[in-house]
């Protein structure tokens, strides 16, 4: 064996499958298309977002890679949603691309154990079992031997790009698709399909006049994404903000036959939620207006990201709408919007460890399963890595639950019900999002990290004392009096907070303002909380009552036709999982538990 | 259910053990025809028969039968199945058990009939309810009404407020994907829906004592002093001479106990001694065990001699409920027949159990005293099972505090987490989220053969 993990593709989830295989000792080689593009944001220059801020810290609560880039490369810091409730609240922060692209790089190349190598791979090794992927295949004509393999190709897998009339077999502008690997895997037997994104022109700033535009400023100081670095202030640069009007969308309206998406060149469907201007413009046609950030792409470039106005038309007509727009009348274009389409791979060919079904020690990762966004890639990958790790070992994969993380919930809802559309992630695809605070990930995630060896016993030690802390003010508070109650009764009333109550209590500002907001949470939304944790039990009691992976659905009686069709398919891991299957009838899952029971004697 | 499985055989007597004219047995499972055909005088009627019609046989060595054939996807369990009726003797009885176990069918566990119905999806869970609330029922309104339950009408009268709440979570939660700062607006928050699924359920739930006072029936208790026509009340309700009556105050000592029904309602009715300052240590006894029955009755009548009431018989009603606190009243001003000195106080119903005059108005004031409208003849639909009744309460509770929290303006992502208790407590109820052990408990209340 010439490598115990191969990843393939030098992305978000690439980054973290790679270093979470060489950090746990495995010897790993990243094969990528270009070592001068990994962690390319290849779309909007900013990491983080609602519900996507909190999986960045995830993946950092359990070792990942993204939150500490991120911090280290950021020119813009705001936590949104502020003024809402703690469940939605996300940090999000504008990275200046070109550092977090070099960073990701340094970072990889000074990881023990991990090996870069420029190469296309363009199929897969299996052992002459006809079931055990076994290493790759290159355009080159390299063949290498791994225990493992993770494909992480993102829109890079017979990609194609279009801008109006034009396209090009690329999977960023400029550089060309992957081709080969989606054939070999259609070849194995896998399912794939076509999915599209697209991203926005960028314009030079010099161009622009931001004295028409809103200006937004961040927030001072920043909560660091990674619960290894501090709160701390720097230099920060705006966003702006402008918006479409009605001689923009009639631009679009007047010219939308020369869309691709319109035009039936493109098959693969585009996001929902992330939509080209085009779409906006026709799906919502009574808006008379749509909002456009105006963003840096970094500290040393003129280059600014117009987000909001991603669109496949030919460049004269974005030239067009754009100049029609308040504060871009004549902006200077210096890349324009594109759309990409690609092949993706059914997720629902995987199991909850993202191994694929049909073909072992095979993993997916990133867009390659249907999703969009760096931070679902980034998730993801470290699952892979992980898993392949844990498969070398012979061991118990990591499944984390929809109650734990918006990882759960995204690799369970991928596995689980597919996607017909780039799955994007958002706050109302979980349940209980009192649990998935951002500012609590490492108490949930990062002792499981720990077991698999992706934390440092200092950080485990660091995790100790923070739950210590929390307890201790907690304690600090129950026994302070302010108004004529204790301190925890105080804070419960929505317009008492920590900040008016530190005369009575002056101990609190001993404490590092990370455990005060903790702490403040905890005891103001406790009886919501209580109420959620009780959900959570019960769902985790379906979620507990284990399918084995060698259950036969059709030994059993009385089931129907599509119920066994579905569950046969999607092989669920357990009860939770089978009755979340679109289609499968509930008293079909009443039948499963009742022959699962008798198994079980 | 740790007992059920559901592939194999079983049969069950379906009807009373004891000598009657007939006694049915059911079978249900894959593969009945072909076995029961083996013992059958006419296996290639029976195994050729279409579903939901009759064959007529000998079953040999055993008696004849008049075969019911259910194919898959029929009758009651949804599976292959057979009804036989066979002579109702003992002796027939139990050779036809007997046959049945060696044909290899298994006894079935009690409700497992109706826990295939519900595995091969012709019923739901309150639509199983209904099955054994319907086994149970004791009058013909409880059994109309867990019909009404078993045809799906609480299934859907549920289902259709889930909807209505589901559509509204779904405008809560829109907002929350977007941040505040982006465009879209703050949609209105949509109380009108919330509060019109809230007060259904709200009514929905309050049919609960109703509705278990038709399905187990009403506790009633008579009361009031010694002689004052407690028995003959007792007995006008019955229609039968069931008590002693007599002239002599003091005659029924402890209680007497009989079922009745009042108005279609299965009524236990509670036939007491006289509350009189105890003259003898037996008496007291009985006194203090009066008081105990009154104080868990449903209803209790309280009879007052109007040609001989007690005194203070004005602050009866004060005095009792002191007493007996919480527990429906009625007063009835008794034997108006004769003549009175007396003025009858204000709350009390007129009669004279002699003459029957005033009866009726008895009757319907004790209907409303129940909770029931006097025409409640199935028309409304009513629950009376504990555990949908627990969900129903939850789920008004977390709606109550859902409309609490929007009009204080609370967080969104607050309100949404009792939102989607009461969504989960509606599901409970139709067995869509339903763990196995909360099966177990329901399914394991049948009786064998349903």
């Amino acid at each position: 064996m010439d490598y115990d993990v191969i990843v393939v593709g030098g992305g978000h989830a690439g980054i973290e499958a790679s270093l979470a295989a060489a950090r746990t000792g495995f010897r790993t080689l990243m094969v990528t298309q270009s070592l001068d593009t990994i962690g390319r944001l290849s779309c909007n220059p900013a990491i983080g977002g609602l519900a996507k801020g909190n999986i960045v810290r995830e993946v950092d609560a359990m070792g990942g890679q993204m939150g500490k880039l991120i911090d280290a490369t950021l020119v813009q810091y705001r936590v949104l949603n502020r003024r809402r409730g703690p469940a939605v609240q996300a940090p999000r922060a504008q990275a200046d691309k070109f550092s977090y692209s070099r960073l990701a790089k340094e970072t990889l190349e000074h990881q023990q154990n991990l090996t870069l190598f420029m190469d296309t791979v363009v199929g897969l090794l299996v052992e002459p079992d006809g079931r055990t992927v076994c290493g790759i295949t290159t355009g080159r004509g390299n063949r290498i031997s791994s225990k493992a393999v993770v494909v992480t190709t993102g829109t890079f897998m017979d990609g194609r790009i279009f801008i109006g009339e034009y396209d090009a077999a690329e999977g960023r502008l400029g550089e060309e698709g992957a081709f080969g690997l989606g054939d070999c895997l259609r070849r194995m037997g896998l399912e794939t399909a076509r999915l599209k994104t697209g991203t926005c022109a960028r314009v030079d700033s010099r161009s622009l006049d931001f004295s028409k535009m809103e200006r937004q400023d961040g927030d001072d100081p920043i909560e660091p994404f990674s619960f290894e670095n501090h709160v701390n202030s720097r230099v920060q640069v705006p966003c702006w903000i402008t918006y479409t009007n009605e001689r923009t969308h009639k631009i679009i309206f007047d010219n939308i036959s020369r869309s691709p998406l319109y035009g039936g060149k493109i098959v693969g469907k585009g996001p929902r939620y992330c939509p080209s201007i085009e779409d906006k413009v026709v799906r919502f046609s009574q808006r008379d207006r749509h909002q456009i950030f105006v963003e840096p792409e970094g500290s040393g470039t003129v280059e600014m990201y117009l987000n909001g106005l991603s669109s496949s038309l030919p460049e004269d007509v974005q030239n067009d709408f754009i100049h029609s727009v308040e504060g871009l009348e004549n902006a200077l274009v210096m890349r324009p919007a594109y759309a990409v389409e690609y092949d993706f791979v059914f997720p629902t060919q995987l199991k909850l460890s993202l191994e694929c079904k049909k073909y072992d020690n095979l993993f997916f990762a990133g867009q390659t399963n249907g999703t969009s966004g760096y931070e679902e890639a980034a998730c993801q990958g470290l699952i892979a890595g992980i898993n392949a790790v844990q498969k070398i070992r012979g061991e118990q994969p990591l499944v984390i639950s929809r109650t734990e993380a918006y990882t759960g919930v995204l690799i369970d809802d991928l596995v689980t019900k597919g996607t017909k559309e780039p799955y994007r992630m958002f706050t109302s695809r979980a349940e209980y999002r009192l649990n998935l605070r951002h500012d609590t990930c490492d108490l949930r995630l990062t002792p499981k990290a720990a077991a698999f060896g992706l934390c440092s016993e200092q950080r485990m030690a660091n995790l100790e004392k923070k739950i210590d802390l929390i307890s201790d003010l907690k304690q600090c508070l129950l026994h302070s009096k302010t108004g004529g109650m204790n301190a925890v009764q105080a804070l419960k009333h929505p317009e008492i907070d920590l900040d008016k109550i530190k005369d009575d209590v002056p101990e609190l500002m001993n404490y590092p303002e990370e455990i005060r907001n903790i702490v403040q949470q905890d005891i103001k939304y406790e009886g919501y909380i209580k109420r959620e944790d009780r959900q959570v039990e019960r769902f985790d009691k379906l979620d507990n009552l284990i399918i084995p992976p060698d259950f036969d659905y059709r030994a059993m009686e009385g089931l129907s036709q599509e119920s066994r069709e579905k569950l046969e398919k999607i092989a669920p891991s357990n009860i939770g999982q089978a009755s979340r299957i679109s289609g499968v009838r509930t008293s079909d899952i009443a039948l499963l538990m009742v022959y699962l029971r008798r198994r079980n004697g | 259910m740790k007992s059920y499985v559901s592939d194999d055989m079983i049969f069950a007597l379906a009807t009373c053990v004891g000598k009657s004219a007939l006694a049915v047995f059911r079978v249900s499972g894959e593969g009945s025809i072909a076995s029961f055909a083996s013992c059958f005088s006419k296996p290639e009627r029976l195994l050729a028969a279409k579903t939901n019609t009759l064959v007529y046989g000998t079953v040999t060595g055993v008696d004849d039968v008049v075969v019911s054939v259910y194919r898959k996807g029929h009758g009651y369990t949804g599976e292959e199945a057979l009804e036989i009726s066979c002579h109702g003797s003992l002796a027939s009885i139990s050779l036809m058990n007997e046959k049945l176990s060696q044909l290899g069918f298994r006894q079935a566990e009690p409700g497992e009939f109706t826990f295939r119905a519900f595995l091969s999806g012709k019923i739901d869970l309150t639509q199983a309810e209904a099955v054994n609330e319907i086994a149970r029922s004791q009058s013909r309104l409880s059994q109309t009404l867990a019909l009404e339950r078993l045809g799906g009408a609480l299934s859907a009268r549920i289902h259709r407020n889930r909807d209505l709440l589901a559509d509204a979570m779904s405008v809560i939660e829109v907002q929350l994907d977007y941040a505040e700062d982006e465009i879209g607006g703050d949609t209105s928050f949509p109380f009108d829906e919330i509060t019109d699924a809230r007060d259904d359920l709200a009514k929905l739930a309050d049919t609960f004592r109703t509705g278990s006072l038709i399905g187990q029936g009403a506790k009633i208790v008579l009361a009031g002093a010694a002689n004052a026509g407690k028995s003959s009340l007792f007995n006008l309700f019955l229609k039968t001479d069931r008590s002693i009556v007599s002239a002599v105050p003091g005659t029924t000592r402890d209680f007497i106990e009989s079922n009745c029904e009042i108005a279609g309602i299965n009524v236990r009715l509670f036939d007491t001694a006289g509350l009189r300052t105890a003259g003898e240590e037996i008496e007291a006894e009985g006194i203090k065990r009066t008081k105990a029955l009154m104080r868990s009755s449903d209803l209790l009548l309280y009879l007052v001699d109007s040609s001989d009431p007690e005194d203070g018989y004005e602050s009866i009603s004060e005095r009792l409920e002191k007493e007996i606190p919480g527990v429906e009243k009625l007063f009835v001003w008794n034997k108006t027949d004769l003549p009175s000195a007396f003025e009858m106080p204000e709350g009390f119903i007129e009669l004279s159990v002699d003459s029957a005059e005033g009866f009726e108005a008895l009757v319907s004031g004790i209907v409303s005293s129940l909770g029931m409208v006097s025409d409640s003849n199935g028309c409304e639909l009513l629950i009376e099972s504990p555990r949908q009744h627990r969900s129903l309460v939850e789920s008004v509770r977390s709606l109550d505090s859902v409309l609490s929290l929007a009009r204080e303006e609370e967080c969104l992502d607050i309100i949404s987490v009792e939102m989607k208790e009461a969504l989960d407590q509606l599901g409970y109820i139709c067995g869509e989220l339903t763990s196995d052990d909360v099966l177990d408990r329901i399914f394991s209340s049948f009786c064998v053969g349903k």
